[in-house]
């Protein structure tokens, strides 16, 4: 509030009213208070139509009194006083009543929201705090169980914590320890255990610092009777030895030492009244002090460095570079004060908070400040670096209070004050040295994110299967944690824990690789966690919505390692928010809840809860992963689906063989009858005429056979015959094993594909939580409540598949919040919940993926759709048309039932968009809409290959496979079976009547007159709910078969699943017939051009252009901007964005200040001289924060300067508003 | 499957450029003839003419769809354009399978006869489109004129795309 009322008259005087109110403007925005910040756009739209005989000094002059006023006291008062301003008749501000009514409500909301939160927060009472005592008084035992429950949590971490280290010795001690406790009986525990159990932390820390003296303590601990640990002695023996093996083996290096820090030693209620073990380690502790304390003086020391580089930038007689810089000081300032208290030094925060007071005082005059005053500032500063280090001398303390009562200060410290503070400092001399451990991690707290702390680099020297292992985890954590956020929201404390040992877990394998963003915000968030856990309360709602934003930080760095995305570019500012959070938690403890029902009672519910989520988890084996480029594996498919095509094809020949071999044995059969019939014909008919040529006139014919060539050769003959049917025989034998092969290598390939199929299978889950992001930014944008739940989430999906179904989702999931839930006000008016509900189902169905959205808004107004379709045209007024047909329009390019004005997110997507994308990617798109209930979109999306049972037919001349889905039956059917009734022939079955078709019908293709009364194959087809008999011409063979897209022209053609290659080589369509059955009745003509409307509504969204050097930078926008419904197009630098320009007129710019050959100032100009773009708004996203570049950039005719980072809302806020002002 | 590949070295498809760029080079373009018409495909994408293939005809789509053919484990769509542009039919001896693209991209469409190598250094430019039915109109991007036949430039993959898009009934039903 202070820096607007500083800015504006500094400002004034540069002339350049249009300039002033848009910063005032900006400045509104940053603190919240967008009414104002409209009423300072509308009177920058105003001004420079104003006639030039104006006095514009003396308007602006009331202006800034009036929004000084404002923000000093943001009343309903001054609201009305700044509408009674607008509404000037001398200003001719082009508003409504209506709307000026609107703009004083939001001034009269902003001005009662921020205030609301913070005097709450203030001002009430800590009702819990009083309560807590009395809860522990009363029921001690939920105080053990729930104390105890945090030790073995904390016992489980500290297990992990050795097993990281090596130390697996005491990873089992300590697991031993936590079973054992989680067994024990809660009444057979005595008090003076869980007392005990404090040490145990301390032990641990011991084992590495002096293992063996350590572990004979730990064993000790161990075997106390009262553990009840079920083992013996030579048990005992061997865990000692373990951990004896594994200290010397590791020995505690410096590493282990860091590590050890890290843990929460908040968790243990620390008590020093136990003597057994605190005397023993009482030496170790003091020691481990020193560098502790030594190291905090040293970040002292660097944040006083940070101040005084702050001050160093001021340079004196500019007053710009004065005030900011000064600025600067007193933010830094007051950090350095917080840091310096919760380090101990309390009187040198004191000390802080007084300078920073003269440093208001200084901004208030900022024209007064002088050499001198700045003189005066870098003395105390050197002041207070020649005391830090030597806090602990007595007499240092005198040096940073002597300057302070100097008539110089504008301020100067009052004498008693002053000596009040000397005590104190001199007091804290020796306490701060006596910091515990515990708020020694809170005290090394930055009080700046710096872009090293959001730094998602990898350090060199990374492990890179910690690495893939932490890339296999983090996805899953991430999301969990921010399940547990969210449910936090609604009251849960067992979320509560669930995000406090997530953000600890991710905490520990984030450090163990070296990832530090990841770790510093999750440090912190632990931090914040666990004194909510502690204080056993629930973050209020502004808390809440911070660890939102973090979780979805969170989710967006884990993508961004994974590769996925470019690094989240809110991650500072996220950071920067926990980390205030963090410093103002440490100050002040937790803010009492905002919102009503949040506070958790200790009751043994919530240990039980507890106790739910931490059983233990069994440590799966860990398997080895493999990341493979994704054209590799497409390749792979590819190949098997040859393979099996191939395979089909060995099939088919060996079928043919099969048959020409049985043609065979059947000849060689007829050939054995054959040379049968001639031995008759040779032995008993005589035919060989024997007795003619007899030679032997002592025998009888009888009595000697006398055989000629002619019996041999019949002989030979038959033994020929049989030998080949032996042989066929053995071919067959050969053939029938070769077709088990061929049957075994079919199998085989299958299960190839289906395992390469799987390597591309990803669950639906993994894209629940961008979805997720999106349902709460379209609601935060709309100002609607709803939720989203997803079934289904299991069903795993070709990934490719899966990622192209995200951005027609995401259409749907605003559609659904803007056009179809209800604002609050309504819903309960109509007796529906306040929240809207999105549900988002995913079912495989067939060789399709069936989404569908259902929402419980209000369904389509068919009568809205009927005024918009008149409206454009396409519709006459008195035409005919049903639901059905009013339905078909809204999917029509660029067809939205808002007229301009009453738009309100103005993003201009609508179902076209989603159903132009369903379509490319081969899928089909229903509506059904219940009036008042809601409406349910459909998306089928076909798989991208797969196989099939399928019938080889012919219709006419055309070859087709017909798919066996939604076939019920195959069936020959006799003339008999047909009846006709009504016209409609009939088949009869079994008592039922189906309706039939023929094929042929179906594909218009010429009937094939004999067939309705012959002899025919008939399929039953499920269509719908009902069964039709389709007839076929003929079936010529029954087959698996591969199904392939039509490709990247032909997508999807209605009635056809793809195509496939059959065993020839030639290509056989597929029929879907329930789809033929489905689109028969629509009249699509396949004759006319004119059946071809291929608008791509895409370009129809808001084009956005984005100018940015960085490929990061570009892409993150591109996703936030395509996610929020913009087309967008990007440019590098200024020279590639005018070559653009001269293409493409976009609706809006947004580009980087510093580019290489032409930056973001230069583009701005060259776009303000171009008449036919002079208009376009220009935003300008910058990390240059001094008042020099935003002068420069005002100057060439930006319309938003946006420092880095960007908070996303804000910026679609703006961009939105400059669109609708430029299409006004 | 006999196949004549036309590949031959060309400029590389750089995609579109941003500054018109001056033509400092001869560049050779393939000539396709499809009736009256002449169209022009630059050399740089990949072109062959398929011989002795067989198309699988398709019942029910879009009569200018010739039906699918197996090219080396592709499924290429079959276009006649001599369908869409209302031109005679071209005779069923001397007409050729010709397929632009390759991989999935490919597509086929039948031409009259061989095509024929230009040299662009021989065509003149047009200052305006000739009249042309209305659906080609979209998708050419040029024309030139060389002995009286005149050769468009279209943009093929638009045109194809037009061409094999199937209107879609949604599925909808009130309750």
């Amino acid at each position: 509030m202070t820096e607007i009322a500083q800015i504006t008259p500094e400002s004034k005087k540069d002339g350049d009213p249009a300039s002033v109110l848009g910063q005032l403007a900006d400045l509104s925005a940053q603190e919240g208070y967008y009414g104002l910040q409209d009423a300072n756009l509308v009177l920058v739209d105003v001004i420079s139509g104003l006639p030039a005989a104006t006095d514009l000094n003396s308007l602006l002059t009331a202006w800034t009194l009036l929004a000084e006023q404002y923000l000093a006291q943001p009343t309903t008062q001054s609201a009305k006083a700044i509408i009674a301003y607008l509404r000037r008749p001398e200003l001719g501000i082009p508003m409504e009543d209506e709307e000026f009514a609107m703009l004083e409500q939001q001034l009269c909301f902003d001005a009662n929201a921020p205030d609301a939160e913070e005097t709450a927060a203030e001002i009430q009472p800590d009702p819990q705090a009083t309560e807590t005592p009395s809860i522990l008084d009363t029921s001690s035992i939920a105080l053990t169980r729930q104390s105890l429950d945090a030790h073995i949590a904390n016992m489980e971490m500290l297990a992990d914590q050795a097993a990281a280290d090596g130390f697996y010795g005491l990873q089992d001690a300590n697991l031993l320890l936590a079973e054992a406790l989680r067994e024990t009986d809660l009444e057979a525990v005595g008090a003076d255990v869980v007392s005990m159990l404090a040490y145990w932390s301390e032990l641990n820390k011991l084992y590495n610092k002096q293992p063996n003296e350590a572990i004979n303590a730990i064993i000790a601990f161990l075997r106390q009777p009262t553990l009840n640990i079920p083992m013996g002695e030579d048990e005992f023996a061997l865990l000692e030895e373990q951990m004896t093996i594994a200290a010397d083996g590791n020995g505690p290096d410096q590493a282990a030492n860091e590590n050890r820090d890290d843990l929460p030693s908040a968790f243990i209620p620390s008590r020093a009244d136990d003597d057994t073990f605190s005397e023993a380690f009482s030496e170790d502790f003091s020691e481990a002090l020193s560098p502790v304390t030594q190291e905090l003086v040293g970040l002292l020391l660097l944040e006083t460095r940070q101040v005084c580089s702050c001050l160093e930038n001021i340079t004196i007689g500019n007053s710009s570079s004065v005030l900011e810089s000064l600025q600067q000081t007193s933010e830094e300032l007051e950090r350095f004060a917080n840091a310096a208290k919760t380090a101990g030094f309390t009187g040198l925060g004191q000390i802080c908070l007084h300078i920073n007071q003269n440093l208001h005082r200084f901004l208030k005059q900022i024209d007064l400040f002088t050499a001198e005053n700045l003189e005066l500032l870098l003395e105390w500063l050197a002041q207070v670096q020649d005391y830090l280090p030597s806090f602990n001398d007595r007499s240092a303390a005198q040096l940073i209070v002597s300057g302070l009562a100097d008539e110089q200060w504008p301020v100067p410290m009052a004498l008693e004050e002053l000596s009040g503070i000397l005590m104190q400092i001199r007091a804290e001399s020796s306490s701060v040295e006596d910091q515990s451990e515990a708020e020694r991690e809170q005290a090394a707290r930055s009080g700046t994110a710096t872009d090293e702390d959001v730094s998602l680099a990898l350090p060199g020297d990374v492990n890179q299967e910690l690495l893939e292992i932490l890339l296999q985890e983090l996805p899953i954590q991430t999301q969990q944690f921010s399940e547990a956020v969210q449910r936090m929201q609604t009251g849960s404390s067992e979320a509560l824990e669930i995000a406090q040992r997530v953000a600890h877990t991710l905490k520990g394998s984030a450090n163990t690789v070296g990832i530090k963003g990841i770790a510093v915000l999750t440090h912190n968030l632990e931090d914040i966690l666990t004194v909510c856990a502690n204080g056993q309360k629930l973050p209020g709602r502004t808390l809440s919505n911070a660890l939102v934003n973090a979780a979805d930080c969170l989710e967006a760095m884990s993508e961004a390692l994974m590769g996925f995305s470019p690094p989240p570019d809110d991650a500072k500012a996220v950071l920067q928010e926990i980390l205030d959070w963090a410093n103002r938690i440490d100050k002040d403890g937790i803010p009492d809840s905002d919102t009503e029902g949040n506070e958790i009672t200790a009751t043994i519910d919530s240990g039980a809860g507890l106790e739910s989520v931490e059983k233990p988890v069994p440590a799966a084996a860990p398997i080895t992963m493999m990341r493979v480029p994704a054209n590799q594996i497409e390749n792979l498919f590819r190949l098997s689906g040859e393979n099996i095509i191939l395979n089909s094809q060995a099939n088919e020949t060996l079928r043919r063989m099969k048959k020409q071999l049985q043609t065979i044995q059947l000849q060689f059969s007829h050939l054995q009858q054959l040379s049968a019939e001639l031995e008759q014909l040779v032995d008993l008919k005589d035919l060989s005429g024997q007795a003619v040529t007899s030679t032997g006139p002592d025998f009888d014919a009888l009595e000697m056979d006398q055989y000629n060539e002619l019996h041999t050769a019949s002989r030979r003959l038959i033994e020929a015959a049989v030998d080949a049917r032996e042989m066929s025989l053995d071919v067959q034998k050969e053939l029938e094993q070769m077709d088990e092969v061929l049957d075994y290598q079919q199998r085989l390939m299958l299960e190839t594909q289906e395992s390469i199929m799987k390597t591309r299978l990803v669950s639906v889950a993994t894209i629940s939580p961008r979805l997720q992001r999106a349902l709460r930014q379209t609601c935060r944008l709309t100002g609607k409540q709803s939720d989203l739940s997803l079934s289904g989430e299991e069903l795993l999906i070709d990934s490719d598949m899966l990622h192209s179904m995200v951005d027609p989702l995401m259409h749907l999931l605003r559609n659904a919040v803007d056009h179809g839930i209800e604002n609050e006000a309504d819903r309960l008016q109509l007796g529906k919940a306040a929240q809207g509900h999105i549900s988002i189902r995913f079912e495989r169905e067939g060789n399709n993926i069936l989404v569908s959205c259902q929402d419980d808004g209000q369904g389509l107004d068919f009568n809205a759709i009927r005024a918009a379709a008149e409206r454009r045209g396409v519709l006459a007024p008195d035409q005919e048309a049903s639901e059905d047909d009013l339905k078909r329009f809204i999917l029509r390019p660029n067809f939205s039932t808002r007229t301009q004005s009453t738009q309100t997110s103005g993003r201009g997507v609508g179902m076209d968009v989603v159903y132009f994308q369903v379509v490319n990617l081969g899928g089909t798109l229903g509506l059904h809409s219940r009036r008042g209930q809601g409406l349910t979109v459909e998306l089928r999306m076909p798989l991208p290959l797969s196989r099939s049972h399928a019938l080889l037919a012919n219709a006419g001349p055309y070859r087709v496979a017909i798919a066996s889905k939604g076939i019920k039956q195959v069936l020959y059917s006799g003339p008999d079976d047909f009846a006709t009734s009504d016209g409609q022939a009939m088949l009869r079955l079994e008592d039922k009547a189906y309706p039939v078709l023929s094929l042929n019908t179906l594909l218009h293709v010429p009937q094939n007159p004999r067939q309705m009364h012959t002899n025919g194959v008939v399929l039953l087809v499920q269509n719908g709910d009902d069964i039709t008999a389709v007839l076929l011409d003929s079936v010529t063979d029954s087959l698996d078969i591969v199904i392939k897209n039509f490709g990247y022209y032909l997508k999807k053609i209605p009635g056809y699943l793809g195509a496939a290659i059959m065993g020839d080589g030639l290509v056989a369509p597929v029929l879907d017939v329930p789809e033929l059955l489905r689109t028969s009745v629509a009249a699509w003509n396949l004759d006319t051009i004119e059946a071809i409307e291929i608008e791509e509504p895409k370009s129809l969204l808001p084009t956005i252009l984005l100018v940015d050097d960085s490929l990061s930078q570009r892409r993150a926008l591109e996703q936030l901007l395509e996610d929020a419904g913009f087309n967008t197009i990007s440019a590098r630098d200024g020279i590639e964005a005018v070559n653009l320009l001269q293409q493409i007129k976009p609706d809006l710019v947004l580009t980087d200040l510093e580019m290489p050959r032409m930056n973001g100032i230069e583009l701005t100009a060259h776009i303000r001289s171009k008449a036919a773009i002079k208009t376009l708004p220009v935003i300008m996203i910058t990390s240059r924060t001094t008042q020099k570049h935003r002068m420069m950039a005002e100057g060439a005719g930006i319309n938003f300067y946006l420092v880095k980072p960007v908070r996303e809302d804000e910026l679609l806020a703006k961009m939105q508003m400059l669109m609708e002002a430029s299409v006004s | 499957m006999e196949i004549a590949g036309f590949k031959m070295s060309g400029l590389v498809d750089t995609g579109f450029p941003l500054v018109p760029q001056a033509e400092t080079q001869i560049e050779s373009v393939f000539g396709i003839r499809i009736g009256s018409l002449g169209f022009l495909i630059s050399t740089a994408v990949y072109c062959e003419v398929l011989d002795k293939v067989q198309v699988s005809a398709m019942p029910n789509v879009h009569p200018w769809i010739s039906g699918l053919l197996n090219l080396r484990g592709n499924l290429v769509p079959v276009f006649d354009l001599h369908r869409v542009l209302e031109e005679k039919a071209a005779d069923p001896k001397k007409r050729r399978l010709f397929a632009i693209d390759r991989g999935d991209k490919a597509a086929a469409l039948w031409i009259d006869s061989f095509p024929e190598i230009k040299n662009s250094a021989s065509l003149l430019p047009l200052e305006e489109l000739p009249l042309l039915a209305p659906i080609l109109q979209a998708f050419v991007t040029g024309a030139y004129e060389q002995d009286g036949q005149v050769w468009l430039k279209p943009q093929f993959e638009d045109f194809f795309k037009v061409l094999g898009h199937h209107q879609h009934k949604t599925e909808e039903t009130v309750t």
